[in-house]
């Protein structure tokens, strides 16, 4: 699924085309292709070492984030890499270029990436499923959860439990189709570009504090009801500065500039983690 | 009587190119081959592969003290994309090519023994590092004349050996300057081979990543065993029926 994803993703500019290019190109990678036009797709197998991930090389080449610029960094099994190699994206992900330094030369290679990560609930894999009975201790499932440092986890914006498929859904044929996604994807981000035009800033991920508190407005109903779904799921200020974000997102996506009730309520759909 | 040659080169560091001059000196002393200016090992070794090469293209190479300087001498250069332009270099102080004015061409690529140019890495950086020099013409090899044909403004030449540079150099051979078709190359590389309509089911999953993708959030999924391969699934056999050979 996370596979489909660039095909939901606002087209390439020129510029970026050419961007990822170059970095494909220095990478040797670029198969009879002269310019690359859709956005990037990795997924590394959770053996990668940080180097690979990062870039390396007596003259450092670009690593996996590199040639996810502009794209998707799809991490599969997530908690099957080394925890070590995980916690290097900490920066990389903030900062969206990453610098290495080797003898007397110092290279900076942009990343900027969507970052997507998949992870079983516990070790067994049935925790929470309504099919199958987990089989897992509750110590086991805690340490399965503690490979994931909570930096880390509150740099995923969005946490969503995926469901087996019903038998219903097999036979299913009438499903929407990427461009139909799409179309609602580039109309939220059009919104977005030009909501944050003075400050350099592209999408609602990338919003501070401050800006949150001018453009993630809630009324007062909605402010009643998260201040006390807060102190009940004693949640952190990240926590509720992801939840208006995403809240922000939802509401784009509908053509709204008012967070509606109902896309706070979507919001705290989105906190899987929380309910693990 | 040899002459001084100097011809362009770039070499890449990081994403960045740093524009090179290859300065050639033949002169009469003890026989032997140097490349001063920071050269990494692969362009030491290069002097084999120039050498080898100039000999296979029929050019005779006499014993004489041989001086290559890559300027500017403090940066660190590497790759093997130098050897064009050491070998124009010596056949230019050689006089063997008698194009004088070559300081608006860039000389890029990797020899073989036999005189053919390989392909190398990283062209397109080069490219656009050669425009902002207001370099006008670089010459490649023809394995690389596609990717740097999408920088406008500059005359790509795809060359396949060096005898044929020797030959175009001296305006024994007209070698056409490799054009590209932009709107023809930005359709034909937007076919998607999956989409979202062949996930089944999992609706909370895909709006979850369509918000993600709306807002650029970070994403993750967390799943029970085999709902990923249930869907990627379907991608396999996709492969698997279009296998031919």
């Amino acid at each position: 699924m996370a596979k489909r994803l660039p095909t939901i993703l606002p087209d390439l500019s020129f510029e970026e085309s050419l961007e990822i290019t170059k970095i494909h190109s220095i990478s040797g990678i670029l198969n009879n292709e002269s310019l690359i036009s859709k956005r990037p797709f990795r997924n590394p197998h959770h053996t990668i070492t940080e180097a690979a991930l990062l870039g390396g090389g007596r003259i450092p080449k670009p690593g996996e984030v590199s040639l996810a610029h502009l794209g998707v960094l799809f991490l599969d099994e997530l908690l099957e890499f080394n925890r070590n190699t995980l916690e290097v994206l900490r920066n990389p992900i903030e900062d969206r270029k990453i610098n290495i330094s080797r003898v007397g030369i110092n290279i900076s290679y942009p990343c900027n990436f969507m970052l997507i990560g998949s992870m079983n609930p516990c070790p067994c894999g049935y925790y929470g499923s309504k099919n199958r009975e987990c089989t897992c201790t509750v110590q086991q499932r805690n340490m399965y959860r503690a490979k994931l440092s909570g930096p880390m986890i509150d740099r995923f914006d969005i946490q969503v439990k995926v469901p087996s498929i019903d038998y219903d859904d097999i036979n299913n044929n009438h499903i929407e189709t990427s461009t139909n996604i799409k179309a609602r994807v580039d109309k939220a981000r059009k919104l977005q570009q030009k909501r944050y035009e003075k400050y350099s800033i592209f999408s609602n991920s990338e919003l501070t504090p401050k800006l949150i508190e001018k453009y993630c407005i809630l009324d007062k109903k909605t402010k009643e009801f998260l201040s006390s779904y807060f102190e009940k799921m004693k949640l952190t200020s990240r926590a509720y500065f992801k939840i208006l974000k995403v809240a922000r997102t939802i509401a784009d996506l509908n053509n709204e500039e008012e967070i509606k009730m109902e896309y706070v309520l979507e919001s705290l759909q989105y906190r899987g983690l929380d309910k693990l | 009587m040899p002459i001084l040659s100097i011809v362009k080169s770039i070499v890449l560091q990081g994403l960045d190119g740093i524009l090179i001059n290859v300065e050639t000196d033949i002169s009469s002393g003890m026989p032997c081959w140097d490349v001063v200016g920071l050269p990494d090992t692969n362009i030491k070794e290069s002097k084999e592969r120039v050498r080898t090469a100039i000999k296979n293209c029929g050019i005779e190479l006499l014993s004489r003290k041989y001086i290559i300087n890559l300027s500017p001498a403090s940066v660190r250069k590497t790759g093997a994309s130098l050897d064009l332009a050491i070998a124009v270099g010596i056949l230019s102080s050689m006089k063997i090519i008698k194009k004088e004015y070559m300081n608006n061409i860039v000389f890029i690529g990797e020899l073989s023994l036999d005189g053919s140019l390989n392909k190398i890495n990283g062209i397109l950086p080069i490219c656009i590092e050669a425009k902002k020099h207001g370099i006008e013409e670089i010459i490649l090899p023809k394995e690389n004349a596609k990717e740097a044909a999408i920088v406008r403004g500059l005359k790509v030449i795809g060359i396949s050996n060096l005898k044929e540079v020797i030959n175009y150099l001296n305006g024994k051979k007209n070698v056409p300057e490799q054009l590209i078709n932009m709107d023809e190359l930005l359709k034909s590389n937007t076919k998607n081979i999956v989409d979202f309509s062949e996930v089944k089911g999992q609706r909370c999953a895909k709006r979850a990543l369509e918000v993600a993708a709306a807002g650029g959030h970070n994403c993750l999924l967390i799943g029970s065993p085999r709902i990923w391969e249930n869907n990627d699934g379907k991608k396999i056999t996709y492969h698997i029926t279009r296998l031919k050979f």
